[in-house]
């Protein structure tokens, strides 16, 4: 039985995975057929991970305010905000549609949803400004290295044509130096994937099981 | 396209095994120095010696999308972590923003600690799925660094923009953090709120300096034969392009 317990999640994983990545090399009928129908589970399975996560949430966040945690009332918010929802979008009012497309799940999420994740992506602008700050405090030739090409670029961003020179100097940057770079680590994360697949593939990383 | 894929899988597959077994015999297998993966076995340390417990984050993506290697790499450092972390009972807590990830680092938890031999130190709570949007996991995980009093916090995987507010967050709570992305734009933020950085393809090579098996050691020997193979492709192409 522990034998089982250790192959045999080994086994499917390795297999189902097989049988996915030759029906992308090989045009076969029957390996495209059972391609389509494992990916077809995995689906359903990402969906009924979905329901996990729900009760996850309910877990963490219901034990936060029984024991009365350092700001416990935010975790009564978040689960009072996501009964509501489930209230309001679940249940199929007669000539309207359930779930996400129901006009009262809509108006939350256009208008309070929306408005707040913008207000979180324009936060984002402050938080590059002191994240500079903290890169301006030189730890090593790296950090002063990188502090240098900001300013440069920044100077060559704001001078808008006054100093051609400043303009020239930031596009070079960007184009040479910065492409190169972002060119080198996208080569290398392509052949790291391909390999953490082939280690996958053996059974050498198998977070899944023993 | 799916030819020229087929053709390199067939020629990386006997490279591996060739190197595994010199690594296997002794010949080679000495890896670089990498500083973020010594920080991270540092950071299981400090937690077991606070009491404090250890963030860990996956990433944004889930398994099953385009991000899927990332967040195999974030749950292989996972367990390596929650190993260590469950011999010597320093406190792990997880977070997730996506739902299919959830039972596997749950399931990875709760076996660590079934090994050690004390699965009643497992609580699945302390696997938490935040939310499935990246910006509102961000928040979520912002309030958890600056809220909870952690030893450290280990966050590899994907990352976009987001990552931003829980790095900020995190760098002024004065948490010491690990951070591997493959994004170009994020790794600028990520250099420049974490202590130690996984430099994209890093991150996927975290395993292996923890568990330093021979064929893990090997599958890194093949990544570097196959970058000099692409460089020399590159160099010849170029040079090809400009004589003819």
């Amino acid at each position: 039985m522990a034998v089982l317990r250790r192959y045999l999640p080994t086994a499917v994983a390795i297999s189902v995975g097989l049988f996915v990545l030759l029906r992308v090399f090989l045009p076969i009928g029957l390996l495209d057929a059972m391609g389509v129908y494992f990916i077809n589970m995995a689906v359903l399975i990402a969906a009924i991970a979905l329901f996990l996560g729900l009760i996850n949430v309910l877990r963490v966040h219901s034990r936060r305010i029984l024991d009365r945690q350092p700001q416990w009332f935010f975790s009564f918010v978040l689960m009072a905000s996501m009964l509501i929802v489930l209230a309001i979008g679940l249940p199929a009012l007669p000539g309207q549609p359930a779930g996400p497309a129901q006009p009262a799940v809509r108006w939350i999420f256009d208008n309070i949803q929306a408005p707040l994740q913008a207000s979180l992506s324009a936060l984002l602008v402050f938080l590059v400004v002191t994240a500079a700050l903290r890169l301006s405090r030189l730890r090593s030739l790296e950090s002063a290295l990188m502090l240098l090409v900001v300013l440069l670029v920044l100077a060559g961003q704001v001078a808008l044509g006054l100093v051609p020179l400043l303009a020239n100097i930031k596009d070079w940057i960007l184009d040479v130096p910065v492409m190169a770079g972002v060119r080198g680590i996208l080569l290398g994360v392509a052949l790291g994937a391909i390999l953490t697949g082939i280690r996958l593939f053996l059974g050498v990383e198998r977070p899944y099981g023993d | 396209m799916e030819t020229i894929g087929l053709v390199l899988l067939l020629i990386a597959l006997p490279v591996l095994f060739f190197l595994a077994a010199r690594v296997g015999s002794g010949e080679t297998g000495q890896l670089r120095s990498l500083p973020a993966a010594r920080e991270v076995a540092d950071t299981v340390a400090r937690a077991a010696e606070s009491g404090r417990p250890l963030h860990v984050s996956v990433g944004v993506g889930g398994v099953g999308g385009s991000v899927t290697a990332e967040t195999w790499a974030g749950l292989t450092l996972l367990a390596e972590l929650a190993d260590e972390a469950a011999a010597c009972e320093a406190p792990l807590v997880v977070t997730v923003a996506d739902a299919t990830v959830l039972p596997l680092a749950q399931d990875i938890l709760r076996r660590a600690y079934d090994r050690h031999g004390h699965p009643e130190g497992y609580d699945p709570t302390r696997v938490r799925f935040v939310a499935p949007e990246p910006l509102a996991y961000a928040a979520g995980v912002a309030g958890l660094l600056k809220r909870e009093p952690l030893s450290g916090s280990v966050m590899v995987g994907s990352f976009g923009e987001e990552y931003l507010l829980m790095g900020e967050t995190g760098a002024r709570a004065g948490v010491p953090q690990v951070v591997g992305a493959t994004d170009a734009r994020t790794l600028s933020l990520v250099y420049a709120t974490a202590d130690e950085t996984f430099v994209g393809e890093e991150m996927f090579a975290a395993g292996a300096y923890t568990r330093r098996l021979a064929i893990q050691i090997a599958s890194l020997l093949t990544q570097d034969v196959a970058r000099w193979v692409v460089i020399a492709a590159i160099v010849l192409l170029t040079i090809f392009r400009v004589l003819f």
